[in-house]
């Protein structure tokens, strides 16, 4: 690698720094409140359309989503700004274990590893047991 | 000295991202920024630039062997031989790009360019750091064999990438009808980076739009449908190894569980998607399944998703519904 070649990536690091810097100064991104049941049920609608959930779950601090269709988990999970959508076996969901609060549900796939779920002091995991 | 139009457009790149990010914060503009999405945009393209140089030499090469059996003679000096370059080299593009939405093996190189639920400015630069390796640089390689000097076919490729950087943004909503007519523009573009099933696998354009509406795949934005960014399986998080390589790490594990030489096609050539016991969905899929609904909706059905499952009953130990 040429010297003009380093000079113009530590220049390009410098500017993808300060790019960063100047968005988390303007604090743009799309807004994001915690989910409520009726804004879950929509967003379960638009993610997991063929399905029919049930019951639907909102995790104690509006960040996640568990609803059952049949024999389906159908998990929402924040990160960022957005929502992230899987589905897992009603069952699988149901053995997971919670501890301290939160509940960590595995997908078994490397796009989406696993959603962190905070469960609220007063009700008991799992919710199909 | 060199020319290439990538290195001479870097500083536009950086001043129009800050733009976009002054006017969206003083309200002026439509831009959503998320901090670590765009760390993982930027760094991607950061890294992108690493991994051209460290595959280019073979690009290069192959480039320059390709030339070196060439049909004819086409000189760079020759207006004629710049217009033909342009269309060619466009045509090249639309079938790279189609392909690389098509083709699982493609698609894992092309996948962390769309892995964003956002679109701004920052997203364009969301470049892959596997492209080299997945050899789609073979696409470019008969412009060579066709008597195109190398540094016309590099210029040109550069040309389009730089023309495909402001497209990447809410801010424009329409151009004048002639342009929306002829070129790729953000409306055109936003659709592409769509994960709505009426958007999928359409407007693969690089710089004009008459191939996507010549060969079928062109898809208009409309008013009523605002296009939900992302893949049809979003990333769970903001890692961006994972943004780089996640398509590639899935196809080695369906690999290791293919049972016959024909799973390990399907898996590899495969559409995206595709998987031996029909488990998963391809985009035909979604769409098929999308129609069906809508169908079912004009038919006076109601549509699945807003039909409730007859009542579970009260579960033992369950937590209130409505909260965790």
């Amino acid at each position: 690698m040429s010297v003009a070649f380093l000079d113009q990536s530590a220049v390009s690091l410098v500017a993808v720094t300060l790019l960063v810097a100047l968005a988390a100064w303007a604090r743009i991104a799309r807004p994001c409140p915690p989910l409520n049941p009726d804004r879950a049920r929509q967003m379960l609608a638009e993610e997991f359309p063929d399905d029919r959930p049930s019951q639907v779950w909102v995790s104690a601090d509006g960040q996640g989503v568990v609803a059952r269709a049949q024999d389906k988990a159908l998990v929402l999970f924040r990160a960022g700004d957005v929502y992230v959508a899987r589905s897992a076996s009603w069952k699988a969901v149901c053995e997971t274990p919670a501890a301290h609060g939160l509940v960590r549900l595995k997908f078994g796939e490397i796009g989406a590893p696993e959603a962190r779920l905070r469960l609220s002091p007063a009700v008991v995991w799992p919710p199909g047991v | 000295m060199k020319f290439d139009p990538v290195t001479l457009a870097t500083p536009f790149f950086i001043i129009t991202i800050v733009l976009e990010i002054v006017l969206a914060r003083l309200g002026k503009a439509k831009a959503e920024y998320e901090t670590r999405d765009t760390a993982v945009s930027l760094a991607m393209g950061f890294g992108s630039t690493i991994a051209g140089v460290m595959i280019g030499g073979v690009t290069v090469a192959a480039t320059l062997w390709a030339y070196q059996h060439r049909a004819f003679s086409i000189p760079m000096t020759a207006v004629w031989a710049w217009v033909a370059i342009f269309l060619l080299e466009d045509l090249t593009y639309y079938w790279f790009h189609r392909l690389s939405h098509e083709r699982r093996i493609w698609w894992a190189a092309h996948v962390n360019h769309h892995s964003s639920q956002h679109y701004n400015l920052s997203t364009a630069l969301r470049q892959t750091w596997t492209g080299g390796i997945a050899g789609t640089w073979l696409l470019w390689l008969p412009l060579a064999f066709l008597g195109f000097p190398p540094a016309m076919i590099a210029i040109e490729k550069g040309i389009s990438l730089v023309y495909q950087f402001w497209i990447h943004t809410e801010a424009i909503k329409r151009l004048p009808a002639p342009i929306e007519a002829v070129f790729n523009t953000p409306s055109h573009h936003r659709v592409h980076h769509a994960r709505n099933p009426r958007y999928l696998d359409s407007n693969y354009a690089g710089v004009l739009i008459v191939w996507d509406r010549l060969f079928g795949s062109f898809e208009p934005e409309r008013e009523d449908e605002p296009p939900r960014y992302g893949i049809v399986k979003n990333l769970g998080d903001f890692n961006i190894l994972r943004a780089a390589f996640h398509e590639w790490i899935a196809i080695g594990g369906d690999l290791l569980r293919a049972r016959s030489s024909r799973e390990v096609l399907g898996y590899v050539f495969g559409p995206p998607g595709w998987s031996a016991d029909g488990s998963r969905d391809t985009s035909t899929e979604i769409k098929r399944k999308w129609r069906a609904r809508i169908a079912a909706a004009g038919e006076g059905l109601t549509p699945p998703s807003a039909t409730a499952e007859p009542s579970l009953g009260p579960v033992p130990n369950a937590p209130t519904p409505a909260e965790i």
